[in-house]
């Protein structure tokens, strides 16, 4: 291949972005500059082929997201990519279509994960996807007229769709198939282990699963477009805590604040990172101890023991928190540069608090042990049941604890350092089961890392000199960041990668805010778990991915 | 020491009231008299045990505190959930096979019912003793596989259907190792008589220090016990094996579409299909109604017995997780089913060379 024959390179190239420009050479109409990665110009008819090379050739095994936007003259869909072993290394494929025929090549054959994410971009943008296998709407209803994040949509244009148009989910139920030998069930919007209102259209051959097809986006708010209204500085940061609302706001409040703080170029002071660390690490325990509880209830069938004790010892982790930010759900504790508020007075009382927390921790971690994970009953339900295997994990960009379950190690907490976590001591679980009683272990074990890091974090937050307590950075009143930057970070939330992109134009609002949502790549993964298997598995199943409705349908 | 009465309860009301003289008539109103007592008492129990007791254990194993709001420890609250449930709508799904639907409900509670007119009480509570009591008791009490059935099949949904699927397999595979288990016991007895059963057990084993251990059969023979017990639990359907209900895979099973009353009776059914379990397994194991203290208070004894049945499902509630069907299915048929074999062969050889 010829080196940069049609290309002008730019100075600041590094030597991996020319490789990748001698790749990709025939493809590359022209590069952009994202903050967080080279971005690449491709026409829409060869997304395959270009997003086929990189993951084939160089690497790039993780489609993370697809944003989709609408500028004045065209549309744009941008893939990003990274490698599973090294997230930092990252690049962007912008593929602009025309405004009038917005038709681009689906990347689904490339990455499995595109299906839904493509569905997505054009339910909410209105982007087709040629060669997509089932192109429909995914958050809004089928009769809903435009998409939302269209630039000529009419925000005031009441839907009046009738009854008789709208789709009842539970009318088809199939009932005219005479002959068939499997049954249609709908398992939702209202069933006691959907977690929240998720309808999976089930077919089922017996007792076991044939078929299953989640249908989300009951709980959809468009909390893209929200963020899109309100200002950097204050207005956005309440939102996160709506997403994955399972107590872990504070992890979610990341990934706003470091990518717009990135954007920014808010340097965050230590002291703050620190707080920021060891709140972030209280919220993973609490939503953990959900995670816990409420799989086992989906395996033993009722408000069980277990549910009940993990909910106590999630209460004390609430407390701290509340403590903390004043708060027990939505904290809105970040801001951008820091933190609103310091440690709660006296501090004594509060280090005490955690620290008996942290110690007391590992003795309630045994009694979960003795209750769950030794237990034979839990161990025939789970141990090689909804497997997902390693690759299958990667297609489809499931991230965190389902994919530590499934043996990839990946915690972008280790690997893409953020906060104060690269000077603290702490390892990344990782079980290479596949099963739901490895994502169990990954969780269980995860707990007990998280009070690693907060017994770290309150030993040094104890030291702190007193007048060196700085928690917050010198933030402008009013932030502006300058006309078409474009920036996407992930942190690890407590489901997996939650990224947040955001583009900005000038203003003090962002013209583009997109969530990468762990728990949409992660229950994209369903099928693939429970095709195949016995009702009770998929349930299992479905609680081992641990989702959260919030978040899935933002 | 004999703790039943030669007398059924019937003819002791007989015998109180003077109805002897009036033939057939006399005795068919002094059975209705014993058999509404009996009738009552049970309903009681469950009464107790639904809205309350089953709360207050669970909350107990999973460190709450449930109801305590209305009257002392929150008994008030067993009046007002009956008010409640009773006052509330009867909901009948489109498309219901009606008599089948409506019939359900009183075959599962019925079934449990007639199976306590055979069960010897203590204090002389007993409504008949006939000879073939053992064999009445499990045929009665797996009636209700059928009253499921047809709640199942006539709801017309497919969760319902998929409840009443399993809660079939789930009995056959079941019931077998329950009554071949139960048929080791009468290798010992020599009778299907439950009073029989329950006098075989009175003599003394051993004698340590003065205290006398009696040959109830689940000293004699553990194994036999611990077989019939987890047999037992599966047969009345809570956990481990509530797979006919399994509320987080298929919303209730085969009772998802029943409402106030109706639900109230398949609610109430379920209660007393554990207490007749426990009931069984006091008298084929437990030495029926005996216990410390004049035979008299038989009756409590047996009714401390049955309790105790009944908490140990609420506990395996708290603490089992929940077998897949097809698991169990494996467990019925391909473990448990041939130990209950062994077990009866193995008996079999104590009576031949021992007895």
């Amino acid at each position: 291949m010829s080196l940069q024959e049609g290309d002008e390179a730019t100075p600041e190239i590094e030597s991996g972005e020319t490789e990748l420009e001698a790749l990709l050479d025939d493809l590359i109409v022209d590069t952009d500059d994202h903050m967080n990665a080279p971005a690449f110009v491709i026409r829409p008819d060869t997304v395959q082929e270009t997003l086929g090379r990189l993951k084939n050739e160089a690497g790039y095994d993780h489609l993370s997201l697809v944003t989709a936007e609408e500028y004045p003259d065209r549309y744009e869909s941008i893939y990003h990519l990274k490698k599973f072993d090294d997230p930092t290394d990252e690049v962007s494929v912008v593929v602009p279509t025309d405004s009038e025929n917005p038709v681009s090549e689906s990347a689904e054959p490339v990455f499995r994960t595109a299906d839904w994410h493509e569905r997505e971009a054009y339910d909410l943008v209105g982007i087709e996807y040629d060669d997509h296998p089932d192109l429909r709407r995914i958050l809004l209803p089928e009769t809903w007229q435009g998409h939302p994040m269209g630039l000529d949509y009419d925000q005031d244009r009441p839907q009046m769709v009738p009854l008789r148009e709208h789709a009842n989910p539970l009318q088809d139920d199939h009932r005219s198939d005479t002959d068939s030998d499997t049954m249609f069930v709908n398992i939702g919007p209202h069933h006691p282990a959907t977690h929240g209102v998720l309808h999976l259209e089930t077919t089922l051959d017996g007792e076991q699963v044939v078929d299953v097809e989640p249908d989300i986006g009951y709980l959809h708010r468009n909390e893209e477009q929200m963020a899109q209204n309100g200002t950097y500085r204050h207005q956005i940061m309440p939102y996160p805590d709506r997403w994955d609302y399972i107590s872990a706001g504070l992890l979610n409040e990341w990934a706003y604040a470091r990518a717009a703080e990135d954007l920014a170029d808010i340097e965050v002071p230590e002291y703050a990172q620190i707080i920021r660390t060891m709140g972030a690490e209280l919220c993973r325990i609490a939503a953990h101890m959900l995670a816990v509880g409420t799989f086992a209830l989906d395996i033993y069938g009722d408000f069980t023991a277990i549910f009940m004790y993990a909910i106590r010892d999630r209460e004390k982790a609430q407390n701290i928190l509340e403590d903390l930010t004043g708060q027990r759900l939505m904290f809105n504790y970040f801001r951008l540069g820091g933190v609103v508020w310091d440690l709660p007075e006296p501090r004594e009382e509060f280090f005490e608090k955690v620290r008996t927390f942290v110690d007391e921790l590992p003795d309630a971690l045994e009694e979960y042990h003795d209750l769950i994970t030794s237990n034979e009953i839990l161990q025939m339900r789970t141990v090689g049941t909804g497997v997902l295997p390693e690759e299958v994990a990667k297609n489809y960009g499931a991230t965190g604890p389902v994919a530590r379950g499934s043996g990839i190690d990946y915690d972008l907490r280790r690997d893409d350092p953020y906060g104060y976590y690269d000077e603290l001591d702490w390892e990344v679980p990782v079980e290479d089961g596949c099963d739901n009683f490895s994502r169990l272990l990954v969780r269980m074990r995860e707990v007990e890392e998280s009070a690693k890091i907060i017994e770290q974090c309150v030993d040094l937050l104890e030291d702190w000199p007193e007048d060196e307590r700085n928690i917050q950075a010198n933030v402008p009143r009013t932030l502006r960041p300058e006309d078409d930057k474009e920036i996407y970070r992930t942190v690890e939330g407590a489901k997996g990668e939650l990224g947040v992109y955001i583009r900005a134009d000038g203003t003090e609002k962002p013209a583009r805010f997109k969530i990468r949502s762990p728990c949409f790549s992660n229950l994209q993964t369903l099928p693939e778990m429970s095709n195949g298997e016995y009702i009770p598995d998929m349930i299992a199943a479905l609680g081992s991915l641990d989702i959260v409705l919030g978040e899935v349908d933002r | 020491m004999i703790l039943q009465t030669e007398t059924p309860l019937p003819d002791v009301f007989a015998n109180l009231l003077g109805l002897g003289g009036f033939g057939a008539v006399g005795e068919f109103v002094a059975a209705l008299i014993a058999a509404f007592i009996v009738g009552n008492v049970m309903l009681a129990m469950t009464g107790v045990a639904g809205p309350w007791a089953k709360r207050k254990i669970t909350a107990k194993f999973t460190d709450r505190i449930a109801a305590n709001r209305i009257g002392p420890a929150g008994l008030g609250t067993i009046p007002a959930d009956a008010l409640r449930l009773l006052s509330k709508e009867l909901i009948v799904p489109e498309g219901a096979d009606r008599p089948a639907w409506d019939v359900a409900p009183l075959i599962v509670a019925g079934s449990a019912m007639l199976g306590f007119a055979v069960i010897p009480m203590g204090s002389g509570i007993q409504l008949a003793d006939p000879e073939v009591g053992l064999a009445y008791v499990f045929a009665v009490a797996s009636i209700a596989s059928l009253g499921m059935v047809m709640a199942g099949y006539a709801s017309n949904n497919k969760y319902s259907m998929l409840g009443a699927l399993r809660a079939v397999a789930q009995n056959l595979a079941y019931e077998i190792p329950l009554v071949v288990t139960g048929i080791s016991v009468v290798l010992f007895t020599g009778s299907l008589r439950m009073s029989e059963i329950v006098a075989a057990q009175q003599e003394t084993l051993i004698s340590v220090g003065g205290l006398a251990i009696p040959s109830w059969f689940a000293i004699v023979n553990p194994f036999a016990f611990v077989l019939f017990l987890a047999a037992n639990v599966a047969e009345v359907g809570r956990n481990p094996f509530d797979i006919p209900e399994a509320p987080t895979e298929i919303v209730a099973g085969f009772q998802t579409e029943y409402s106030s009353v109706y639900f109230v009776l398949l609610y109430l059914g379920e209660f007393l299909h554990i207490f007749l379990g426990g009931a069984i397994t006091a008298v084929l194991f437990l030495g029926g109604a005996a216990g410390p203290g004049p035979e008299s208070i038989g009756f409590l004894w047996f009714v401390v017995k049955i309790w105790a049945f009944f908490l140990l499902t609420q506990w395996l509630r708290s603490a089992a997780p929940r077998l897949r069907i097809d698991q169990l299915i494996e467990v019925g048929w391909k473990g448990m089913l041939e130990l209950s074999f062994l077990n009866l062969v193995l008996t079999a050889l104590i009576v031949g060379v021992v007895v």
